[in-house]
């Protein structure tokens, strides 16, 4: 309804827009045809120079101004009254064209000189005017630009919105002197500076309309006052300042929460960057010869990732990378003793790419982190095992740091802590499998967590529980999984089929294995079957699944080994790390005695997981004090040659050979006394290339 | 959760060569700042009138576009220009270090 009456109001207006342009052109035409006849009177009349006075008037009328006897008699009646002519332009102006101008031929002689100094201090108040609407145009421009022309599409519609829009079509002209003095007078001001109005707007350029027109004072009511009153507003608005109580409610409002976290992480990122694009390279290159310095290290510190508030004293407990996002790297945390009032669990996002030194995302929970992976085929889903056996869920969309989802602590899922997370399948049909330390396995469905799909109870000859520590798939895998546990024993089972559950169990290391990795290498289906596992027993072993003996231990490290993982792109390399804070690359192809490549982390740390980047460039590595570090590569040992694939099945076969060699020499020690001399071409053979 | 807010807004300060931040509202009034009373009006007023007429320049080439970031670089700082529908991040960067 009030839509109507607003539309009625605004045809309103708009006929009466209409009508006052209509009269003021006639208003003109009429001025003109007056001015043209009084020029050929003038030249009738043959120049009568006393006439100097009229000539004087004539000049006055033809800028719109009053005739000098007019001002005089305004002059002498302003003692009682203020007249109508004088008090308002808009009616003076024809006025003083229709009435004063015939009666001109009457001879009346006051003094002339005081009439002129009257007109003339009118100028310097004309000039004030000015200034002061150069001043306001500026803003006024702005908050027109904003009402109308160039509305905003997200801002609500003012309700006088249109009208500027119309006025705008139908003369441009028109709408900006009208913007402006709506804008520089208020109330007082105007009514006081009416004289000084009328001066002024007689000057105006023919092509501009002076806005005091008669008919916009009739309309008055329905248009000019209201958005009169709502722009001075506007006005008030812009020089007031907010309190603090405003600022505080704005600061606390979700869209400007929403703002910070956007607006805040691209202005991170650009601060980051720092890219001069003024560099100039005229001048000495001195910048250059450090970069070099460190060209040939195999294995060299790029960057570590480190929070002050959320990461600080808290052990690394999981590293994975997105899929969706090759450069993000999620992080899980364990609870901190020096921050007993945050939470206990932490996971952090990280992003390799900017060199921002922030997280993109934090998130955290009530309990230690004990695992975190991204889901798989749902890039905004972040999934983390708790040490209380809930399995947690955030979303990165959401502006929120606690999770969105987590699962029921209840006898169907898990109660132990949570080690191992992982999700498993294909874009239409994948499944999160977790394994808590009691033994139980469960799937779940990433659309219902609130209980899982299956259970299984993880149990070698029905005799006790699997504590499992670490699991894995092999590559392109979805039945078969290894498990290494507290026990120092690997486990090999399936999750579906007549005999889900665990299947065999191998005595692999003397002490509880802390890393299993399964050889993921792409175009390598034949190598599927390897697996590495780390213990603490300080060493790392590597196994086939089609074998029940390790094919090779590699025991060069002096502590715990904490985390082994095979390259994403390098069939024949892998990292280690272990609690010295040493991290080792080995390349089998290269040297199966001792790495390639390691390096040793300052500050006396224990590294508890190592990790590589998507494209096996970097390795990260994270601590127990809560910085994660990055390890750049020598490309030379990142990247695999086209025939490390090749020398790789030939250097098992010689690892087997050897093993062969050993067993029957050990046989043959039990046998026999001395070692054969077998034995010893058989050392030297270890493939040394 | 005003924490948050307040985090960012240290972590850009702390950032180095990081002058000022200044959060200001569309109508041209500082929300948030670091800097003085004075000059975080002045930022204030004069970066969200070049912010709304990049806006419009944006918009106006392309009605579908939009305007997100804008830096302006001068020989002594760069002025990093956050916008978005309601508010605007101004970061005052120092360059000639």
């Amino acid at each position: 309804m009030s839509s109507m009456s607003d539309r009625k109001a605004e045809l309103e207006r708009k006929k009466a827009k209409l009508q006052a342009l209509r009269e003021e052109k006639d208003r003109r035409r009429r001025e003109k045809e007056q001015k043209d006849a009084e020029e050929a009177l003038q030249r009738a009349s043959a120049a009568s120079s006393l006439d100097s006075r009229r000539d004087l008037d004539e000049m006055l009328s033809s800028l719109g101004v009053a005739p000098v006897k007019d001002v005089l008699s305004s002059l002498s009646s302003m003692t009682s009254l203020t007249p109508p002519q004088t008090a308002s332009p808009d009616a003076s102006l024809p006025h003083t064209d229709k009435s004063s101008l015939p009666l001109q031929g009457g001879a009346k002689k006051p003094a002339q000189l005081q009439v002129v100094s009257v007109q003339s201090t009118d100028i310097p108040p004309k000039e004030n005017v000015t200034y002061a609407k150069q001043t306001q145009t500026t803003a006024s421009g702005v908050t027109e630009l904003r009402d109308g022309y160039m509305e905003d599409w997200w801002r609500p519609r003012k309700a006088h919105a249109t009208d500027y829009y119309d006025e705008y079509n139908l003369n441009p002209g028109l709408e900006w002197e009208d913007e402006f003095t709506v804008l520089t007078f208020d109330g007082d001001a105007a009514r006081q500076g009416d004289d000084e109005d009328a001066a002024f707007h007689g000057k105006l350029p023919p092509g501009i309309l002076p806005h005091g027109l008669p008919t916009v004072k009739e309309v008055q009511p329905a248009v000019t006052a209201a958005p009169q009153e709502k722009k001075e507003e506007e006005k008030e608005k812009k020089v007031r300042e907010l309190s603090v109580d405003e600022k505080q409610t704005i600061m606390l409002s979700a869209e400007f929460q929403r703002f910070i976290s956007r607006a805040g992480r691209v202005i991170e990122r650009a601060l980051a960057e720092s890219v001069d694009i003024y560099t100039d390279y005229t001048g000495g290159g001195d910048a250059e010869n450090a970069l070099d310095d460190k060209s040939d290290a195999r294995l060299s510190l790029v960057r570590t990732f480190y929070d002050e508030r959320w990461s600080r004293g808290r052990c690394v407990t999981c590293l994975d990378w997105s899929s969706a996002h090759p450069e993000l790297m999620l992080a899980s945390y364990h609870n901190s003793d020096d921050a007993p009032h945050d939470p206990d669990g932490v996971c952090l996002v990280w992003n390799t790419k900017f060199k921002k030194n922030t997280p993109e995302d934090i998130f955290h929970c009530q309990s230690p982190v004990m695992s975190a992976t991204f889901a798989r085929f749902h890039p905004n889903l972040i999934l983390g095992g708790t040490y209380s056996g809930q399995i947690v869920l955030w979303d990165n969309r959401v502006q929120k740091r606690t999770p969105v989802q987590r699962t029921p602590l209840s006898s169907l899922a898990h109660t132990h802590p949570v080690y191992c997370l992982s999700v498993v399948g294909s874009q239409n049909a994948h499944n999160l499998i977790s394994v808590s330390t009691d033994g139980r396995m469960c799937t779940w469905s990433l659309d219902m967590l609130s209980q899982p799909q299956e259970t299984l109870e993880l149990q070698h000859r029905q005799s006790k529980a699997v504590a499992v520590t670490c699991m894995g798939f092999p590559h392109g895998d979805v039945n078969n999984f290894v498990l290494g546990s507290e026990d120092g024993n690997v486990y090999t089972g399936s999750l579906y089929g007549q005999r889900a559950g665990v299947s065999d169990c191998i005595e692999a290391h003397a002490g509880p294995v802390t890393a299993l990795s399964c050889h993921c290498a792409p175009a390598a289906a034949d190598l599927a079957h390897l697996y590495l596992t780390a213990s603490v027993d300080w060493s790392v072993k590597l196994w086939s699944s089609k074998e029940n003996k390790a094919l090779y231990s590699f025991e060069d490290s002096g502590d715990y080994v904490s985390d082994v993982r095979w390259s994403p792109t390098h069939p024949a390399l892998f990292a280690a790390v272990d609690a010295a804070g040493r991290l080792d690359l080995w390349n089998l192809n290269r040297d199966t005695e001792v790495p390639v490549a390691s390096i040793q982390a300052e500050g006396g740390v224990a590294f508890n997981r190592v990790s590589w980047t998507p494209a096996g460039t970097h390795v990260t590595a994270g601590d127990d004090a809560g910085k994660i570090w990055v390890y750049e590569l020598a490309e030379h040992v990142a990247q695999p040659r086209h025939d490390e694939w090749t020398k790789f099945v030939y250097t098992l076969q010689e690892l087997r050979n050897n093993q062969a060699d050993e067993e029957s020499d050990r046989l043959s020690l039990a046998a026999s006394g001395p070692p054969s001399l077998t034995s010893l071409t058989s050392l030297a053979s270890n493939p040394l290339r | 959760m005003a924490t948050e807010v307040e985090e960012t807004i240290k972590r850009i300060q702390a950032h180095k060569g990081v002058m000022g931040v200044v959060i200001v509202n569309h109508e041209g009034i500082p929300i948030k700042s670091s800097l003085d009373n004075a000059t975080s009006v002045l930022y204030a007023g004069l970066i969200g009138q070049l912010t709304e007429k990049a806006r419009n320049v944006v918009r106006e080439m392309d009605s579908t576009n939009e305007l997100t970031f804008l830096r302006v670089r001068s020989r002594r700082h760069e002025i990093l220009i956050a916008p978005d529908r309601e508010f605007i991040l101004i970061v005052i960067q120092n360059t000639s270090d």
